[in-house]
């Protein structure tokens, strides 16, 4: 209509549309960045020096190994369903920039204002779970099928514990807003959500570790006994976007766990955005840690371990922490 | 200028809707109607986000596309299809037509009816907080909130009972 109604539309659709090509390029260094420190720590673990010929101490191996992924030819295996083959690696990755959109890295430093940003993570992190399925679908393959078959009972079964230690957390702090739950915490760590609420953050990082599909719990990819799992035939930036996809959802995962329990951008003496970068990349170098610490568990005792332990546990610390609100209210 | 941003969201999500819903009846392999089915969902979701509903929306995909529909993939596992085998078998078009028929007097009476009886249409939705409506299920609405959770309940009993009647026979 006239200048003053574009006005009112355009800083909100400003903010988003400039903060979602930021997060993609954030997304994509971080992939470059954790692949060469996932190589890194792998190596100095096995005891070997990992990769070191690319550039000194071999900083552009990662450099080096997205050409080799873009360069190779993307093959669609023999008899295999080519839309949904294809559609797998786009829906894995396709949700991922929208998940960080809600994340307050700084006290200013969001994509989007939003009152339910908690869900809306939440509610797109399910698409990793579909993506997985219909890989494993299109394959046209055994190993990828049992896989896809893996991925499914697992995340069902460990969204359910992880919703439950979010929830004590949302309850606790009465509001779903990442940013209000990051800035309710003080600046020291014992202010923190973690020094209240210990056990669901234990639960949430161990549920989240599942949900990511990361060793110990990457029984969806097993190399020892499927191949690959469900990448098994991808080749090239197929596997590429897939790796990229896991790579963010770490992230994504870290960032959750730092807004919730740890305190968001809150810190000692100065606080600001690289608090908030700083204990998300401890977050997820831990996970990475665990990778290269930890045998991959049996089916059956990933299963037991969420069933027997993490749901009845998550149960209680969600009905205890409703009572001290009620209590203490 | 926003009223006809508005308006082309509508009829792009609607068409996602539809198209999505055409796609699931008319696709040959089962898992490519569920891929039909999700896009329905996701358009859904998308007007709810229209009509100023984001938590109504977030819960849709959360729900639907997170738990429903890896529900009934697992459940088109247990078919045993083939990945490229295509499940339907051939189209017989005096079904079609009656099929097509048939859904189009519902939605015919549906839209008939949402016309002339439809409440007025309010100019801009108002964003209701999600406190807001946690209220109102506890407050006004806690009947029928509390019937649901013993619905739920009774459907998880039955299905604990199911698996448990299938193991006996061993």
């Amino acid at each position: 209509m006239n200048g003053s109604s574009l006005a009112a539309v355009a800083p909100e659709l400003l903010r988003l549309g400039v903060g979602l090509l930021a997060l993609v390029g954030f997304i994509a260094a971080n992939g470059m960045l954790l692949l060469y420190v996932e190589r890194k720590v792998a190596g100095h673990v096995q005891r070997r020096p990992g990769p070191f010929e690319v550039g000194p101490h071999g900083l552009l191996q990662a450099f080096a190994d997205a050409g080799k992924l873009v360069g190779k030819q993307l093959a669609t295996p023999a008899g295999a369903d080519g839309l949904l083959f294809w559609a797998a690696p786009l829906m894995a990755f396709m949700p991922v920039p929208l998940m960080f959109i809600a994340i307050p890295f700084g006290e200013n430093l969001f994509g989007l204002q939003t009152n339910l940003g908690l869900v809306l993570i939440l509610s797109f992190a399910g698409f990793n779970v579909l993506a997985l399925c219909l890989a494993g679908w299109g394959s046209n393959n055994k190993w990828s099928l049992l896989g896809a078959a893996r991925a499914v009972s697992q995340a069902v079964a460990y969204e359910i514990p992880l919703l439950l230690s979010v929830l004590a957390v949302a309850l606790m702090c009465g509001s779903l807003d990442l940013r209000q739950l990051a800035g309710s915490q003080g600046g020291w760590p014992w202010q923190w959500n973690v020094a209240v609420q210990p056990l669901a953050f234990f639960i949430y990082f161990v549920c989240a570790v599942a949900e990511t599909n990361r060793a110990p719990f990457d029984l969806a990819e097993a190399e020892s006994e499927l191949t690959a799992g469900v990448h098994t035939e991808y080749s090239g930036m197929g596997n590429g976007i897939f790796f990229l996809a896991e790579y963010a959802n770490m992230i994504v995962v870290g960032c959750v766990a730092t807004a919730l329990f740890l305190g968001g951008s809150q810190g000692p003496f100065a606080p600001g955005p690289w608090w908030f970068l700083a204990k998300m990349y401890l977050l997820v170098t831990l996970v990475i840690f665990m990778r290269w610490t930890y045998p991959r568990v049996r089916f059956d005792q990933l299963l037991n371990l969420n069933w027997r332990w993490l749901m009845p546990l998550a149960l209680v610390n969600l009905l205890a922490t409703a009572l001290a609100v009620k209590l203490a209210g | 200028m926003r009223e006809l941003v508005v308006q082309v969201s509508f009829a792009l999500y609607a068409a996602l809707t539809l198209g999505g819903a055409v796609w699931a009846v008319t696709a040959k392999s089962l898992v490519r109607a569920l891929l039909g089915l999700t896009l329905s969902l996701m358009g859904v979701a998308a007007l709810y986000v229209l009509i100023a509903a984001p938590l109504v929306a977030l819960m849709q995909i959360l729900i639907y596309v997170g738990a429903v529909v890896v529900l009934i993939f697992f459940a088109i596992m247990l078919t045993r299809a083939q990945a490229e085998q295509e499940e339907a078998g051939a189209r017989d078009a005096g079904r079609t037509l009656r099929a097509g028929a048939a859904g189009l007097v519902v939605a015919g009476l549906l839209a008939a009816a949402c016309l002339r009886h439809g409440p007025k249409i309010a100019g801009t939705a108002v964003e209701v907080p999600p406190s807001d409506i946690g209220a109102a299920f506890l407050g006004p609405y806690v009947l029928g909130f509390e019937v649901i959770s013993v619905v739920l309940f009774a459907a998880m009993a039955g299905a604990v009972v199911l698996a448990f009647e299938r193991r006996k026979p061993r």
